[in-house]
């Protein structure tokens, strides 16, 4: 890619005049492909500010994530590309769920009614059980303002290894030359690897209720349920698992999914077409979103 | 920074029709700008609330740009043609992470978490805010009563249960839940009700904020909810310490028991027995009777105290009779029973504490709504003898010989029954109340005759 813009015999002087014209090359090279949006851009930051920060924490929680930040913009992120999917397709999926969110009509409070609540109509099964971990794993991707997040359970282990060597880098520059240092962050590092458990968070949970519902024949109706309610988590991590793909993955397939090539996606859910409707309206409605030729931009 | 008020206007499409510099920055961050819809979910969100429930409200808000968490306090105020915006205490802090050690600045921020639970009341998210206390292991999943040990207001109900029956916003609930260490910190829940596509209930979603504490109150309170020594019976009762370890002692467990009875009872965590679920039932209305017995003994304790005296408000005895038929009315209901109350011109002037006469009639009224047979009548008179304002209250109930009459308004009497409907206490302190407003509390009756309780106070003379 370097070689498409940088002219031969000319060294460029500065870091940001290598990303502008790397940004031009780019534009040239599709220039009719729409471009991030600023809260695309913005929301996508924000995530990997507090991924970097959470992994930093599990590597020591004494370091200073706002100074690792403020080094790694100036500087440039150092798993920048790695990063960049897991990221955006965590932000796209956040501005999906908050747009359909919004277009959720709030019924009116039940007036008159007594200080009672209802009576469950299931006995809570295995299948309860498990949307409830769903829930729970999909809710440790939020910050404790609300703010999207990538769990570092959600992270693939190379990017996590990747990421927690970068900030043990840092960290070992920062405090210079340090033996001790330097071998007590190898050993964090190696713990912190170690002591991961690989995919314990929404693919896990993904998983096992993907299973239990196909167990029991039920995962195109709890699927169909789930797009008419918008629960695009739910529908989401099915159509993962169904579809054997990370789940990450499969949310940015089906963001920048055109009307069309939807069915495919989700046809090893076994889906009545009628019932991606919903999914279609939802997904036509979200403005800016990454499809071909632009056709989201709006 | 901190005291300047930030405007905007959002009209009845949701555009941000005009807005200062710092929010129509934000709104041009999320790529929007004037007249375009409001861009920032947090905020169209607690608009599009706000004009939905058309009434003024306020609540912190979130937002987030590529290089900083903003934290501010908005208030929306809806209008027929949109809806207004003020955002105070505008606060951006830069590459901070909630996980990060805390800056100067941010001390003044509410501690709180935040909190999420699914239409069962099961937590699905706790997230601790920054200076919090930190939150309780092993949160998933559990009851938020479980979580959360619910006190009740001032009515004895528990807004978070209200609100889950109306699937509704609640505010104000009061809870004690486990801080670090042994200690258990109070915070006050305040939650909103989450919907799907399909309008259905998923949930509640809200903040959890550590009180402040104040000198009679501290917020960390030794587990268990017991203050000091459990054993405060050994402390008489004028001791003034009386009334404060009752309420640490004995209104912390029973709020407990009550809330965790009623989580049982309405069948929060999956449907058991039906049987099971009324035992529940009992022992939340037991739980209840006991936290009455706890509000007497306090009252008993404070009554009795050398020097009580109540104030003397300007009152009318009709407006307090109908105030007692509207909060009892419900209970009346239930049984068929009638009210017969004042008319809205039946005026009484009298002299005595507005919220003592109130309780000592809804004393008097809620025993006879208790010891009335089904679709009886009850009688609320009000008259003047003298320079005595009087008010009366007679049922149609089984009557008080006047051997027990002689009794009726001794301490624990309760004339031989045994159900769990009072204390036995009510009388004793209504009438005690009432000589302490230079009144008396009488009562006329015989066996089969229903009962006549009459409670007279300084009259007032109006111009």
């Amino acid at each position: 890619m370097a070689e498409s813009f940088s002219s031969p015999g000319i060294d460029l002087p500065s870091p940001t005049l290598s990303a502008r014209l790397g940004e031009l090359a780019v534009f040239l090279a599709a220039p009719t492909a729409g471009r991030l949006t600023e809260e695309q851009r913005a929301l996508s930051l924000g995530i990997a500010r507090r991924l970097v920060a959470a992994v930093a924490d599990e590597l020591d929680p004494g370091i200073d994530g706002d100074a690792l930040w403020r080094d790694w913009l100036a500087a440039g992120v150092p798993a920048a590309e790695r990063l960049t999917t897991v990221c955006f397709a965590r932000a796209e999926e956040h501005r999906w769920r908050e747009y359909s969110a919004q277009r959720v009509t709030t019924p009116i409070p039940l007036e008159g009614v007594e200080e009672e609540a209802p009576v469950a109509s299931d006995i809570p099964s295995d299948i309860d059980r498990a949307y409830l971990a769903l829930q729970i794993a999909d809710r440790r991707r939020f910050d404790s303002y609300g703010n999207p997040c990538v769990a570092p359970a959600d992270v693939d282990t190379g990017l996590f290894r990747a990421l927690l060597l970068d900030i043990a880098a840092w960290r070992l520059a920062r405090v210079a030359k340090d033996g001790k240092l330097a071998a007590d962050l190898g050993e964090a590092v190696r713990a912190a690897t170690e002591g991961r458990d690989a995919g314990a968070g929404i693919d896990r949970a993904a998983k096992a209720y993907h299973d239990l519902l196909a167990g029991q024949g039920k995962l195109a109706d709890a699927a169909t349920a789930a797009i008419t309610r918008h629960d695009w988590v739910t529908v989401i991590a099915l159509s993962a698992v169904a579809a054997r793909r990370p789940y990450v993955d499969t949310a940015l397939a089906l963001l920048s999914a055109e009307a069309a090539v939807l069915p495919f996606l989700l046809a090893p859910l076994k889906l009545d077409r009628a019932a991606l409707a919903p999914l279609e309206a939802s997904l036509a409605l979200l403005p800016g979103r990454a499809v071909s030729g632009g056709a989201g931009d709006g | 920074m901190g005291e300047r008020i930030i405007h905007g206007r959002i009209d009845r499409s949701g555009a941000l029709v005009s807005a200062d510099a710092p929010l129509l920055r934000l709104q041009q961050r999320a790529g929007a700008g004037i007249g375009k819809p409001l861009a920032l979910p947090h905020l169209a969100r607690l608009v599009a609330l706000a004009q939905r429930l058309q009434r003024d409200i306020s609540r912190p808000l979130y937002a987030a740009d590529d290089h900083s968490d903003i934290h501010a306090l908005v208030r929306v105020l809806p209008d027929e043609e949109g809806a207004n915006l003020e955002i105070s205490d505008w606060r951006a802090s830069a590459v901070t992470v909630p996980q990060m050690p805390p800056v100067a600045e941010t001390a003044v921020r509410p501690r709180s978490w935040s909190w999420e639970c699914d239409q069962q009341l099961r937590v699905v998210a706790l997230r601790e805010g920054r200076d919090a206390p930190p939150i309780p292991e092993d949160w998933e999943a559990c009851s938020l009563s479980e979580l959360f040990e619910l006190q009740p207001d001032e009515e004895g109900g528990f807004p978070v249960l209200r609100a889950l029956a109306r699937q509704s916003s609640f505010e104000g609930q009061r809870v004690r839940a486990d801080g670090s260490g042994d200690a258990r910190v109070a915070m006050v829940l305040t939650g909103e009700p989450l919907f799907d596509a399909t309008g259905r209930f998923t949930g509640f979603r809200g903040t959890a904020i550590v009180e402040e504490p104040t000198q009679s109150e501290p917020n960390h309170v030794p587990n268990g909810g017991a203050l000091v020594d459990p054993a405060f019976g050994s402390l008489p009762l004028s001791d003034p310490q009386f009334g404060r370890r009752i309420d640490g002692a004995l209104r912390g467990p029973l709020s407990r028991i009550i809330a965790t009875a009623e989580t049982i009872s309405g069948q929060f965590d999956g449907p058991i027995r039906a049987d099971y679920a009324r035992y529940a039932g009992d022992i939340a209305h037991a739980g209840r009777h006991l936290l009455g017995l706890v509000d007497d003994l306090a009252d008993l304790q404070n009554i009795e105290r050398p020097g009580f005296k109540a104030a003397a408000d300007e009152i009318d005895l009709g407006d307090l009779a109908r105030r007692a038929v509207g909060l009892l009315g419900m209970k009346a209901e239930e049984k068929g029973i009638r009210i017969d109350a004042p008319r809205t011109d039946d005026k009484m002037p009298a002299t005595g504490e507005f919220r003592r006469v109130l309780q000592v009639l809804l004393n008097l009224l809620g025993n006879a709504i208790r010891y009335s047979p089904e679709n009886s009548q009850i009688w609320i008179r009000v008259d003047r003898e003298g320079d005595r304002a009087k008010i009366t209250v007679a049922d149609q109930g089984q009557g008080i010989s006047s051997e027990q009459q002689a009794v009726v308004f001794e301490k624990f009497e309760r004339l031989g029954r045994t159900d769990s409907g009072g204390s036995g206490l009510g009388l004793y302190i209504a009438r005690r109340l009432a000589r302490a407003m230079d009144g008396d509390l009488a009562v006329e009756s015989a066996p089969g005759q229903g009962a006549r309780f009459t409670l007279s106070l300084p009259a007032r003379d109006v111009d």
